[in-house]
């Protein structure tokens, strides 16, 4: 391994010197230098991709575009958790601080703990912070502990920091406060977290002797690990391969906390428990069993999701899913369990509440009100033709004969126009005879002009009837008033007043001179009388003279 | 036998005519003979015909009331002698020497005979003004069998309150009916008869006398438009 690792810096000491514009001839020697060169780079960054399939890359006799493929397929996942933990760097400064040089390897264990627990909760921030990635959890994680871009220097400064930072952790036990206080956030706070893991703890011991059934997990399901905290998951033996390992390596690596690809990593929960409380005995109750990931656990349940889907889907369906279903092929009174949806073709019948009746009487009320009523009324019939004379049936004995009445008919068929009175016409004859009778009478009350006799045509024999008929132009009605003169009418001169219209002076007047006019008349008697008497006297004395 | 007559003369005269034409050089034959209808009393038969109709009991009254209604226009206008022959309770007729047709003695004995039926002399006197008129007769068993209340109840029908029914299917058919129990005798023309006697079946059958009038009505519309 150290030869190639010389000759893939070699390699890139190598390309480095080429001067850029002999790189657009094709050459083949420095092809292959930098073949062996990018092959010298993608082993040294295979430890920090787990996921990617290839271990080394395949250069022989492969295209350029295969070698390229090859390199994305393993760095791709690299840059993204590396921009990540970038992101987290500059959102948080002071964790840079905490990554030191590493001091020593046989504190590995501790560190590693502490790196664990540090990356736990980075870990779990990031968890945080990121969205379903869970392909490269354990990428990230990796990256996380790895912190750098692809490049060992970087790599092995930020183990560097982290074990430093591992190392101030171990002198002083509880200062989680510290790390907690560099990791804590808004999301993380330590204190839940130990409180979580106490509980979960519990769990633990109980699911125990589950989980070492469960040793041999997928590859997917170590890599889902840390920052769950449903999963309490332990080994001891894993605890003690990973020791080995940490003892073996001396950089602390993906393998350090979850192990080889065969075996079960440990829970950087347990290292934060073993923070929180006696680290002695988490290790010893604890087995650092490999806990299924997050991913894994999504995992398990979609399988067994799937299993269950699988396994309706095998079976007959239910009976609601099976279409036109009679009585006899369904559970007893299994349609009440059911919602069925069918089309109902009557109106609900109207629920009739308070406001319902209330609404109607209101709407009652303001027609009476309004006098608005909707009564039906009958479509006026158009009337299409004139309505044919309807004969009447006479149900009185007729008056004439048989004779007669084949006579009739004889003659109305002989000669149209000497057609007989229909019942009808009679009553209108009557009716016009009436009228004019009345029409007549009326004229001579309101008219002086002469208006001759209406003619009534009446066919009967009269025999005492005169040989002329003179009209007479006598005014039928006469009134006095047209005949006198106006002088006979009124017979006064002047203005001529009322009684109530007269003033006080008028009226002395007037009696003054009806008094005048007696007088004289009396006046007029009395010298009548005395002439008289005279003539008596006279008479008298001559008849007794004589 | 006078139309026979004519029809005679007529074919004697074309076949006469022919002959004319043909021996129009040779003869001229004498004019066409005319002759006159037969008197009854010159007819080959037995001089003076007679017609003999009984009086039933319940006609006698009336007859011997309108006696002389019945034999004036018999005697001075059919010059037919017509006599009541008292113990036989028969009206007899008979032809005159001056009779002028053979028709008269069935038309007055056919008068006579209606008012024996029932019908009034001023209805029967059409008989003898008119050719066409004739008495139909028939019971009315022979529409439906009745018994007892409904034969009743259909004479009832018939007749209807006061007449009315009985008048209302006269004018509008222009017959005479005459409902003598459970006789019924209708004097008009042949369609006329026809009318009355389908509305007086329908009664008889039970229809209600409006759904009758509603039939006459139709009916005689229909005739009348068709004058």
């Amino acid at each position: 391994m150290a030869n190639t690792n010389d000759a893939g810096v070699e390699a890139l000491r190598r390309l480095q010197q080429i001067d850029p514009p002999s790189l657009l001839a094709p050459n083949p020697s420095v092809s292959e230098t930098a073949r062996s060169a990018s092959q010298y780079l993608f082993t040294t960054l295979r430890p920090f991709s787990p996921k990617s399939p290839l271990d080394e890359l395949l250069v022989d006799g492969y295209d350029a575009e295969q070698i390229w493929h090859q390199i994305d397929l393993q760095s791709q996942p690299l840059l993204s958790t590396l921009r990540r933990r970038l992101n987290q760097f500059v959102k948080n400064p002071e964790e840079i601080a905490q990554f030191k040089v590493p001091l020593d390897v046989g504190k590995k264990l501790e560190k590693k703990k502490r790196v664990e627990l540090e990356e736990e909760e980075s870990d779990d921030f990031d968890e945080e912070l990121d969205d379903d990635d869970d392909d490269f959890e354990g990428v990230e994680k990796k990256k996380a502990k790895g912190g750098s871009e692809g490049e060992d220097d970087f790599e092995e400064e930020d183990d560097e920091d982290e074990e430093g930072s591992e190392d101030e952790d171990d002198e002083e036990d509880e200062k989680e406060k510290v790390k907690g206080g560099g990791i804590e956030d808004k999301f993380l706070k330590i204190d839940e977290l130990t409180e979580y893991l106490e509980k979960e703890e519990d769990n633990y011991e109980k699911g125990e002797e589950r989980d070492e059934a469960d040793e041999d997990s997928e590859e997917d399901d170590e890599l889902e690990k840390a920052g769950e905290f449903e999963m309490d998951d332990e080994d001891d033996d894993d605890d003690d391969e990973e020791d080995e390992e940490a003892e073996d390596m001396g950089n602390v690596r993906y393998e350090d906390f979850f192990g080889g690809k065969n075996e079960k990593g440990s829970k950087r929960k347990d290292q934060l428990l073993e923070v929180s409380g006696d680290e002695d005995d988490m290790e010893s109750t604890k087995q650092k069993k490999r806990t299924a990931s997050t991913y894994e656990k999504q995992r398990e349940k979609i399988q067994s999701k799937i299993v269950l889907m699988e396994k309706a889907n095998i079976e007959p369906k239910t009976w609601t899913m099976q279409g036109e279903v009679t009585a006899s092929k369904r559970p007893i009174n299994s349609a009440f369990e059911v919602d069925l949806d069918f089309e109902h073709n009557v109106r609900p019948t109207p629920v009739i509440t308070e406001e319902v009746t209330a609404s109607i009487e209101e709407m009652i009320q303001k027609k009476i009100v309004e006098g608005l009523f909707n009564d039906v009324q009958r479509a006026p019939k158009l009337p299409s033709k004139a309505p044919r004379e309807v004969k009447q049936l006479d149900d009185n004995k007729s008056g004439q004969g048989l004779a007669d009445l084949y006579e009739q008919e004889y003659v109305q068929k002989t000669d149209p126009t000497s057609a007989p009175l229909s019942f009808k016409d009679e009553l209108k004859n009557e009716a016009s005879t009436l009228f004019k009778k009345i029409c007549l009478k009326l004229d001579a009350l309101s008219h002086f002009n002469f208006a001759p006799k209406p003619v009534i045509e009446d066919m009967s024999f009269q025999t005492n009837v005169p040989a002329l008929a003179m009209e007479e132009i006598a005014p039928v009605a006469v009134s006095d008033a047209a005949m006198l003169a106006p002088e006979e009418v009124f017979d006064g001169k002047g203005d001529v007043k009322e009684e109530a219209e007269l003033t006080q002076a008028e009226r002395k007047r007037r009696r003054a001179n009806k008094k005048r006019k007696f007088k004289a008349e009396a006046v007029n008697k009395l010298e009548k009388k005395a002439r008289l008497e005279k003539k008596a006297d006279n008479a008298i004395s001559c008849q007794v003279d004589g | 036998m006078n139309g026979m007559k004519c029809i005679i003369c007529c074919t004697m005269a074309s076949s006469s005519m022919e002959v004319d034409n043909v021996l129009s050089e040779q003869k001229v034959l004498p004019p066409k003979p005319k002759f006159e209808p037969l008197k009854p009393h010159e007819m080959p038969g037995a001089a003076v015909q007679f017609r003999k109709v009984s009086v039933p009991p319940h006609r006698y009254t009336p007859l011997k009331k309108v006696w002389m209604d019945i034999y004036t226009p018999v005697f001075e206008q059919m010059k037919i002698d017509i006599r009541m022959n008292l113990k036989g309770r028969k009206v007899e007729l008979k032809t005159r020497h001056d009779t002028p047709d053979i028709s008269n003695l069935q038309k007055c004995a056919d008068f006579v005979h209606a008012f024996m039926l029932g019908f009034d002399v001023i209805d029967a006197i059409a008989i003898l003004r008119l050719d066409e008129l004739y008495v139909e007769s028939f019971e009315i068993k022979d529409v439906k069998t009745l018994r007892g209340d409904h034969l009743s109840r259909a004479i009832g029908r018939l007749s209807g309150k006061g007449g009315k029914t009985k008048f209302t299917i006269e004018n509008a058919s222009k017959t005479r009916i005459v409902i003598a129990d459970t006789k019924i005798h209708i004097l008009g023309s042949f369609a006329n008869i026809k009318i009355a006697r389908d509305s007086l079946c329908y009664l008889i059958m039970g229809s209600p006398a409006g759904k009758v009038y509603s039939k006459l009505r139709a009916v005689t519309s229909r005739m009348a438009e068709r004058f």
